[in-house]
């Protein structure tokens, strides 16, 4: 299974749209936004924007790389006989989702990191150990319920639809739950939209965080749930994808 | 013991019966041609021999077990009918992932020479041409070092060079006392890469045995001549005939034994006959009448 998983994490590597979306992205609009807004102050909290937005992409890129890594090429891989062939081998069927999963989480890394690096190196961001430790560990464990959302995209679309459907949730969980324009400059209809989304629960941990303050408990419960759903969701798509007529 | 026992086994999609009371052993270190018309329940027989699919009753045993049991155990590798690769791996790290997930490997350069990838070992699978990729999925279906392959049309996308050569590499791999079962609807490669044909059609069973047994079990030869307005009556009875046939002005009778069909048809008959030929079945002829429409 290691091995398995080694080959998951090198074939994305090597995948032209992970790297584009997920690595080159968030960098790329970080270091254009942080530009033009960086040193603005967020009068309620006294953050600077720089570490807001650092926050921001950062979550955006962890939401890509989560979904992005998960639902086409699983998708893809049921279509094309990849699966078939995993399943006529000694590997038995709870390895292949959980291999995925942890691929998936494991891809995330290289654009929290990215992000984080970039605030660094060119907005001179800096924060006490804890809050990178907490802010990091938190943005990782939270992409559960988005890797969950992709496998359940890929477990029960064919790939050229799980493609669009993949980019329309992506998108759209990252523009409704503030990560590309914060949520109090959102219409009220919008904003209320928002607040249930788990992008937002997700990211609003992230800012928390980063202006000193412990999570809000109902992020925390929100982002958990969402973990639980569509972690039960995922399960009953891939056995409903696996099963043996 | 067997390395396949089916017995009773029947699939049906709905009301469509796919494989239809199939009851058939193979023996271990044997090589077996599933010869079938298209639709005649070759895929679906292999899929149940994987626990791919399910029979709808009746049961399957591979060296004793179980399907899941015999692919958990890695006593089975399988080339399917359609399937390709993961596009970002090599040809290399494919088949090396999937020799690792079995108990008892083959080793990876030998994996790579039998399936003539040595020179395409680094190569990316979205660079491979069609042919490429089946000897890579005949790789990934050896590595594992399977005591049964299973061949679902494997040299469907081959050129003419390219089956010659798969089918010396499937010949080597059978030489190691592995058992095989391939199928196919071409009756040529049933014939010269098999020690025993079992031809399938409608879900059955309708012949098993070496090429030349089934060549010879059916209509045997084909005697044909001109018979113009007269009668065919009691050809059927001359010694060996076992179908008579009349098409215009010809009459072809099917005769396991020509020449003593042929010496009744002289002395026993009145007949005038004229433009006499006689034919050799080949296996064409034997699985047309086998797996014709009844």
């Amino acid at each position: 299974m290691q091995h398995y998983l080694k080959i998951e994490l090198l074939r994305m590597f090597r995948n032209k749209r992970y790297v584009i979306f997920v690595v080159v992205f968030p960098v790329v609009f970080y270091l254009l936004y942080s530009n033009l807004w960086g040193s603005e102050v967020d009068q309620a909290t006294g953050v600077k924007a720089s570490v807001i937005l650092m926050v921001s992409m950062a979550a955006y890129g962890a939401l890509a790389a989560s979904i992005m890594s998960s639902a086409v090429p699983w998708a893809q891989e049921r279509q094309s006989g990849w699966l078939r062939q995993l399943q006529i081998t000694p590997l038995p069927g709870w390895a292949i989702i959980t291999t995925k999963l942890i691929a998936s989480m494991v891809l995330v890394l290289p654009s929290l990191l990215l992000v984080g690096l970039a605030a660094v190196l060119t907005q001179h961001v800096s924060l006490p150990v804890g809050e990178w430790f907490g802010l990091i560990g938190a943005l990782w464990i939270g992409v559960i319920p988005f890797v969950a959302l992709g496998l359940t995209i890929g477990s029960l679309l064919p790939p050229d639809t799980a493609q669009p459907v993949a980019m329309i949730g992506m998108f759209g969980l990252a523009l409704l739950g503030g990560l590309w324009f914060p949520v109090d400059i959102m219409p009220s209809a919008m904003k209320s939209i928002a607040h249930v989304l788990p992008s937002y629960d997700y990211a609003s941990i992230g800012w928390n965080i980063v202006a000193g303050d412990a999570p809000e408990t109902s992020a925390v419960l929100g982002i958990a749930g969402w973990a639980v759903a569509l972690g039960a969701l995922a399960v009953l798509a891939y056995r409903r994808a696996t099963v043996r007529a | 013991m067997n390395a396949i026992a089916f017995s009773g086994v029947t699939k049906k999609y709905g009301d469509v019966v796919a494989v239809d009371g199939l009851t058939l052993d193979i023996p271990i270190g044997s090589t077996v041609a599933l010869l079938g018309p298209n639709g005649a329940g070759k895929s679906t027989s292999i899929n149940m021999l994987l626990g791919l699919l399910r029979p709808t009753s009746g049961d399957i045993k591979v060296f004793g077990n179980g399907p899941d049991q015999a692919v958990t155990r890695g006593d089975i590798g399988a080339m399917l009918q359609e399937g390709s690769l993961i596009p970002e791996l090599t040809v290399r790290e494919s088949v090396d992932f999937i020799r690792r997930l079995y108990p008892d490997p083959l080793p990876l350069d030998e994996v790579l020479r039998m399936a003539d990838l040595t020179d395409l070992a680094g190569r990316r699978a979205d660079k491979l041409s069609g042919g490429q990729t089946q000897r890579v999925r005949f790789a990934l279906a050896i590595a594992g070092g399977p005591k049964l392959l299973l061949l679902d049309e494997p040299t469907a996308a081959m050129d003419v060079e390219s089956r010659r050569s798969f089918w010396d590499n499937m010949r080597a791999y059978a030489a190691q006392g592995r058992t095989i079962v391939f199928a196919t609807h071409y009756l040529e490669e049933a014939d010269e890469n098999s020690d025993r044909v079992v031809v399938i059609a409608r879900g059955q069973v309708v012949a098993d045995g070496t090429a030349a047994e089934i060549k010879s079990g059916v209509a045997g030869h084909a005697v044909s001549f001109r018979l113009g307005s007269q009668s065919a009556a009691g050809l059927d009875a001359l010694p060996g005939v076992s179908a008579v046939e009349i098409q215009a002005d010809r009459v072809t009778v099917r005769t396991g034994d020509p020449d003593a069909t042929v010496e009744a048809l002289y002395r026993k008959t009145t007949l005038d006959v004229r433009d006499l030929q006689i034919h050799g079945a080949d296996l064409e002829d034997a699985f047309l009448a086998l797996t014709k429409e009844s």
